[in-house]
Order: structure tokens, then sequence, then C-alpha cells
């Protein structure tokens, strides 16, 4: 079956703009039927990322692969296999939204009508209006719809919720949803907005200065990386350690420490070798970004 | 979602989707309000009523399913199991909880004593339920 095969992967890719790197040297891999979030910062290169992993850049090192094929030289069957929203939408301004739909099923055999129509219903896309009136979070809508139709196993969406207001992108969010509940598709969408993803993703991958620097399940970072607060009954020494600490901050008696692999073993230690009392604090995954990026 | 199940869930939360879950549904079970013989929800109904992944959702099932709280039934989803509702889960239930009242009463030098004294009451108050 095609799932054994990984929908997309990365292998040392590189990529510069002139003197710019935007990334810079990245192994990564989506597993079939998951639902990735790809979190960065503004500029942490998330774009460059998709489409160098979709074929519309071609890395300077390394290769991006789709579906086991390299993506800059991508025969149409694979192509057809795929779905992209871009970050800044360019649909032909002169169509009306329902010749556009009928313009994009002409290109895919697979196309789902009822699933386009049932779309654009929810979503209240008025089918007789110029795409070029629409408004950007109606256009964004019509770019999801258009990106779904032909029922593509692999979806990448890059910063869709951005230009949504709060009820469509909750909206935005049930649809990602009911893609997903099979299980048959894989869904990468980057954000910068840690709220979308901690609902829909069961992947999270953090990109940071063209590197990625976590890759993971959602729940398994929530479980790992916590926040220790330590307090000892004797100030403690200056060369306080913690191993796997992403942050550190003494003062007196008390230190606050941040761990990427929280275990028993490790608060037993600190409890045991300072005599301290340790509380563990879960984090969410804000806060998990922003520790993360102190590192 | 059937009366009786009611669970919530807090996205941002740093406790983890499945762990929420988790919690929430072996509580109801020893507290008796999904009694055994009784049927979850299906993932499908969970994840679309609480607006989460449904792979959340299924494992935090399997992992109800390996610690013996539920049991799949084929064809027809997951079953409270009989010895769920007994008195060992139940105290398993409360532990977590206990453990934090523990770590904090050493942190205020609390005595044993002083705090079982304080917790009596509360437990006795008809309004705590």
């Amino acid at each position: 079956m095609s799932d054994a095969i990984t929908p997309l992967q990365l292998q040392g890719v590189k990529k510069h703009f002139g003197v710019t790197t935007a990334l810079a040297g990245v192994d990564w891999s989506v597993p079939a039927g998951s639902v990735v979030g790809l979190l960065g910062q503004n500029a942490a290169g998330k774009t460059t990322l998709i489409k160098t992993a979709l074929g519309l850049l071609r890395p300077s090192r390394g290769e991006a692969k789709i579906f086991g094929g390299p993506s800059w030289d991508m025969p149409a069957a694979t192509k057809a296999r795929i779905g992209y929203v871009p970050q800044v939408i360019t649909l032909y301004p002169w169509m009306r939204v329902r010749q556009l739909i009928n313009y994009t099923a002409s290109f895919y055999p697979t196309w789902n009508d009822a699933l386009a129509s049932k779309l654009a219903m929810n979503w209240a896309i008025p089918r007789e209006d110029k795409v070029g009136n629409l408004s950007v979070g109606t256009l964004q809508k019509l770019a999801i719809v258009l990106a779904l139709g032909h029922e593509p196993e692999l979806l990448l969406l890059d910063e869709p919720a951005a230009s949504l207001d709060p009820g469509a992108r909750r909206e935005f969010l049930r649809t990602i949803l009911e893609i997903a509940v099979d299980g048959r598709r894989t869904i990468l969408f980057s954000t910068h907005i840690t709220s979308d993803l901690e609902r829909v993703a069961d992947r999270v991958a953090i990109l940071r200065e063209g590197r990625i620097v976590y890759d993971g399940e959602l729940d398994t970072l929530k479980d790992s990386v916590k926040r220790l607060h330590v307090t000892s009954p004797t100030p403690l020494p200056a060369n306080f350690q913690v191993p796997g600490a992403v942050r550190l901050k003494i003062e007196g008696n008390e230190a606050l420490v941040s761990v990427r692999d929280v275990s028993e073993r490790l608060v037993d230690d600190i409890r045991r070798n300072y005599a301290a009392t340790v509380g563990v604090q879960d984090l969410n995954l804000e806060d998990i970004f922003l520790e993360l990026h102190h590192a | 979602m059937r009366p009786g199940v009611s669970i919530h869930v807090l996205p941002n939360s740093g406790v983890p989707i499945y762990r929420q879950l988790i919690d929430q549904l072996k509580a109801q079970v020893a507290g008796g309000r999904l009694p055994a013989g009784e049927f979850l929800p299906s993932v499908r109904q969970v994840a679309e009523e609480l607006q989460v992944n449904p792979m959340t959702v299924s494992k935090a099932y399997s992992l109800l399913e390996r610690d013996g709280v539920v049991e799949l039934v084929r064809g027809q989803g997951m079953r409270v199991k009989e010895a769920a509702t007994n008195g060992k889960v139940r105290r398993e239930a409360i532990l977590p909880l206990l453990k934090q009242v523990a770590a904090t009463a050493k942190q205020l030098a609390l005595k044993p004593e002083q705090v079982v004294a304080q917790l009596k009451p509360l437990l006795e108050d008809p309004r705590h339920e």
C-alpha cells in the first residue's frame, strides 16, 4: 500500500538565498496518516521548508522527497496526490467562484464534487461572486476548498489560519479534523499560533533559524518538557546544574529549571543532591515553544 | 455524547489531552458515573464533540484498556470492566492528588496529623462533592 511510503522526507536540506541561509540543514520526515504542526517564529524558514518539500524551490544542498520520489522532479501522478495552500493566495480574480471550482476540478479525474460543494456551502463562500471581490478570509477558505476537492493524500497548508477570524478558524480546524478522522491523509500545516496546533495536531515540529529543533508527538513533548521549581534549605551553589536543562535561573535558595526530558529519577537526584523540594510544573505548547527558544 | 459521560478538555493546558481524557474517564468509572458494562462513546464521537484529533482519543482509549479499566468488544467499542469499579482502582485514581498534597505539606512543614485533621472535615462536609 502507498501508506507505507513516507509522504514527505527531507535529507540534509539547505537552502540559501544569496548570503541568507533559510534552511541550515534539515533532516526531517512526516509519517503517513499524521497531522503535523510546523511551528516557528516569523522568518524561521517555514515557508521555504514547505516550498522546498513541494519542489517549488530547489534545495541548495540535500534532497527533498515526496512519496519516495524527488520533489524537484515530480511526475504528474504524484502531483495529483498533493494539495497545497500557499501563504499568499493568487487565484484568477476575474473568474466567478463557481467557475474557478469547475476549472480546478477539470484538472483532476478524482475530483469530489460533493465534498467541494459541501465545504463551499459550510463556509458560506458565495458561488456567483467574482474571486477578485472576495475578502482575504473567504479567499483563503476558497483556496482550501480547491486544495481539498481532489481528496489529496498529502495536504500542505502554509499558515492556513493566519487571515481567518476566530469563528472561521474554529470552523477550519473542524474541517481539518474531519479530513483527518479516517487517518488516510497526511496533513502538514505551518503556524505560529500554538493554540491551533494543540487541538488538531498529533505531531509537532519546531523550526528555529532554519533547523528542526524538535520533532515528535505533541503528547510526548508535553510529557517531557517541564519546569522544575527547586527550593533548597541553603543557597544553591553557583555551579548548580541539571542535565538536559534548556533554561536555568538561580536565585539564592531557589532555582527555576526547564528541562527537556523530565524523569522521576532526575527529580529524585535533585532532591537528594541538594536536600531540596522540587515542584514539577506542566507547560503548554506556547510555554514550551518559548522555553526552547531561550536555549 | 450520551448522558452520564461528561468530558471537558483544555487543549492549551500543560497536561496532554490524552491524559486529561484518561483522568476524567477513570474518575467517572471509579465514581460509578460510568458503571461496569457501559460503553464509552466512540472515538469519532468524542473527537468530533471535543474537537480534538481522533488519534488522541484512541490513544487514551488504548491506555485505558491497558490499565484494565475498559475492554474492547469487537464491533461494539470499549466497555467498562467489572473490576474497574473496585476499591483498588478507586484508590489509585486519587493517588496523584494525594501525592501533590503530601509534597505541598512537606514544603509548608506541616505535620501529617495536621494535614489529616484539615482534610477530614472537608471529606465529611456534604457541600464538597
